[in-house]
């Protein structure tokens, strides 16, 4: 999946994450704000890093704002601002979902 | 008319599909139905990031025992198709229309999930799907609608879209509904599905709630859709089957068991036969008081 | 439903005072034309009848944020009105805001993705999203060695580029190693934001030890200090112009090691003045001003070299009087484009401002 351009999803509100993904030239760089950082912190990388790759994304920036979501809403705000960045929303990823 | 065994079907709890903390803890209520909105609760924008909200969620989250429903957006949008598509590869338990307003309309859909059963390996015939009657259209057309499917398991009354239709809008006392409830609930009987009611949606008003729960409680819905947890208890005390219920119910079982045990092809009760109706009213009877905590595990009240 | 987000109409009567009032029992209080037209929309929360909590946008800054937390969890209102308003401006594709907020809420923000770019007493600027401040910093041409070099820094809007301007560029690279020109960005004057940019780069091109930058955001941009392009009242400007000197002193002049500003003499502009003022007080130590004397700038006659003037005389086809004012390569653009200059003030472009 390429990222065309810069693209966000989720929301700042409790339970959310609001994940925006732009171009970047290698390697994906993910700059993480969360009240659970120290304890959290590695995981919710470690969910959004794995979730680029399924989707064939190797480079991206991420900037990430946490307030307390669950993996499985990392993982879906993720594919969601993916998606968007990539201009595919209208075809998801079946395999990836 | 869906083969699945009939369940209690008293609570249907509406969950905006976007909203992470709400489809989280929609488990934790009770509900015997959690309805996941990816339709009017969603902003335009945000239909395709409510789909994988829900898609994930539905991967990991545990919701007990509560039957499964999403409500995809309606077969004249752009996102139908890829709604209905990832619920069943989801594994959702029923898809629920929006707008229906003919048989052909469920029948599109009941096409549009078996393709996606094959395409995703589900079981075929595994997705229930419900109606939704939101229109004038709707409404007369109900009885073809419940009728459509053999995985229908249930059509509701929408109220909003229906009054706006009706150019009126809802009253204290419901009189703008009573032919489309009526309507709705004896399509739902003829054609052997469920009926649900529609939302109350002032939170303030509890008497209010009360009265419209009792009345369609009364007219013979199986339940309401709800818009807030609170309501989930407020349904359930309104369903909840007197002492009389339950011992008259209690009755039938044990009448029913008697007979299983004689081998004998005919339930009898004080001398009377015992007919097909009689039986599955005590049993929804006694599912209800199960729920409600009345019974013990033999079915026997217990005394407060 | 209970916290749904709506749509609220200020061009209806009834809803625009609700939310007056509503800002009013939050002690925001400015509601000029000024302000107020800026807006693109408006969002809000209702609990039954009554406005809980709002906000607006206006391009890419965040405005009049007001919520009441009255019986919901502090803050759930708060993040939901700037999360959507975040989202709705994503969807349009503009990923880069701004708020300007009082201090007290600086924290609310940040903890919710928001990077302070720099506050005084009362007032706190704010970013978020992408680009942001570090990505425009790491996209400016540095020269080797940098951080031993004396580097100055100058902002102007070179609406147009004037020989007063070149004047000022010249005096700041006789003195240093480098010097920065930082063009306005904003788009709201006579000449557009590109046209002046590359009069500034034609002016200064026999210079080698010029970069001319584009200011972004970061520097008298429409964000940072809108009294720059709207007749605003003095305290205004002193408010806005505080913030915008903090951000160039603490985040613009220590990546680009800039140790010196130069600004010009300012006898005409009241708003330019106050920049000055405050500038001066806020820049040292860290960076040291040098105000350069508009009077050795004066033409033959002993005019006053402005912009204004220069605006003047293409509204009224005066192009002989302008070699006196400008550089060549600007009187040249003025010659060459003059019918369309002349077209923009008739259609209504303000020139008298900045």
């Amino acid at each position: 999946m390429e990222i065309k351009e810069t693209a966000v999803a989720g929301t700042l509100e409790s339970s959310d994450i609001q994940i925006m993904i732009s171009k970047a030239t290698d390697g994906i760089q993910i700059d993480l704000q969360s009240d659970v950082e120290k304890q959290f912190g590695d995981q919710i990388r470690q969910v959004i890093t794995k979730t680029l790759n399924d989707l064939d994304i190797t480079a991206a920036k991420v900037k990430a704002v946490d307030k307390g979501a669950l993996d499985c809403v990392i993982k879906a705000r993720t594919i969601a601002a993916a998606q968007r960045a990539s201009q595919t929303t209208d075809q998801p990823a079946w395999e990836v979902l | 008319m869906a083969e699945n065994e009939e369940r209690l079907r008293r609570t249907m709890m509406f969950v905006p599909g976007n909203n992470p903390a709400m489809v989280k803890d929609a488990g934790i209520y009770g509900a015997d139905s959690i309805m996941f909105d990816l339709e009017d609760s969603v902003s335009l924008s945000e239909k395709d990031a409510a789909r994988v909200l829900v898609y994930e969620a539905l991967q990991t989250q545990d919701y007990g025992n509560a039957e499964l429903v999403v409500r995809v957006n309606g077969q004249d949008t752009e996102f139908y198709a890829n709604d209905v598509k990832a619920m069943v590869k989801a594994g959702i338990d029923v898809i629920r229309l929006p707008k229906a307003e003919s048989a052909d309309m469920v029948k599109q859909l009941e096409t549009d999930i078996l393709a996606a059963e094959k395409e995703f390996g589900r079981e075929e015939g595994s997705t229930h799907l419900m109606a939704a009657i939101e229109s004038a259209k709707g409404v007369l057309n109900a009885p073809q609608i419940a009728a459509a499917s053999d995985r229908m398991i249930g059509i509701a009354l929408s109220a909003e879209d229906y009054t706006t239709d009706m150019k009126t809008h809802r009253y204290p006392d419901g009189a703008e509904l009573e032919f489309a409830r009526n309507m709705v609930l004896h399509a739902a009987r003829a054609a052997g599905v469920a009926a649900f009611d529609t939302v109350f949606t002032n939170m303030d008003d509890t008497e209010g709630f009360y009265r419209e729960t009792e009345y369609i409680h009364q007219l013979g819905f199986d339940g309401k859709s709800l818009v807030n947890p609170r309501q989930i208890e407020m349904v359930n005390k309104v369903y909840e089957p007197t002492e009389k219920e339950v011992l008259n119910a209690k009755n039938v079982i044990n009448a029913i068991e008697e007979a299983r045990l004689k081998g004998s092809g005919v339930i009898s009760m004080n001398g009377q036969m015992v007919d097909r109706p009689v039986v599955l009213r005590a049993q929804r009877v006694m599912r209800l008081a199960k729920a409600s905590n009345l019974v013990n595990e033999e079915g026997n009240y217990i005394e407060k | 439903m209970d916290n749904q987000i709506v749509d609220l109409y200020l061009s209806n009567p009834k809803v625009k005072r609700d939310w007056e009032d509503f800002l009013t029992s939050l002690k925001i209080t400015n509601f000029s034309a000024n302000e107020v037209d800026q807006i693109d929309y408006t969002i809000g929360i209702y609990s039954g009848d009554d406005l809980v909590a709002t906000g607006s946008v206006a391009g890419n800054v965040l405005k009049y944020i007001g919520v009441c937390n009255k019986g919901v969890t502090t803050g759930s209102r708060f993040n939901a009105i700037v999360s959507e308003l975040v989202n709705r401006q994503f969807a349009n594709h503009i990923y880069h805001l701004f708020v300007f907020t009082k201090l007290k809420y600086s924290d609310s923000f940040q903890h919710i993705g928001f990077s302070e770019l720099a506050h005084s007493d009362e007032a706190a600027f704010l970013e978020t999203g992408s680009p942001d401040v570090n990505d425009f910093l790491t996209d400016i041409p540095r020269v080797d060695d940098q951080s031993d070099k004396q580097v100055a820094g100058i902002v102007m809007n070179a609406n147009p580029f004037t020989r007063g301007h070149r004047y000022l560029v010249e005096q700041a690279a006789s003195e240093n190693d480098l010097v920065y020109v930082f063009v306005v960005n904003t788009d709201a004057s006579l000449f557009t934001t590109e046209e002046r940019f590359q009069l500034v780069k034609d002016g200064t091109v026999d210079l080698d030890n010029v970069i001319v930058v584009n200011g972004g955001d970061y520097m008298v941009s429409y964000a940072t200090f809108p009294a720059y392009f709207l007749a605003s009242p003095d305290q205004a400007v002193t408010y806005q112009t505080t913030l915008d000197a903090r951000i160039f002193r603490n985040v613009i002049a220590p990546a680009l090691n800039i140790t010196t500003r130069y600004v010009g003499s300012e006898p005409l502009s009241r708003t330019t003045s106050i920049y000055n003022d405050v500038l001066t007080r806020e820049l040292p130590s860290a960076v040291e001003v040098k105000v350069i004397d508009r009077d050795q700038t004066l033409t033959s006659d002993h005019q006053v070299i402005t912009a204004t003037q220069v605006r003047q005389f293409i509204k009224k086809g005066e192009i002989s009087s302008l070699t006196a004012f400008v550089p060549e390569t600007t009187a040249q653009f003025i010659q060459n484009h003059l019918t369309t200059l002349q077209k923009r003030i008739q259609e209504g472009m303000n020139i008298d401002g900045n």
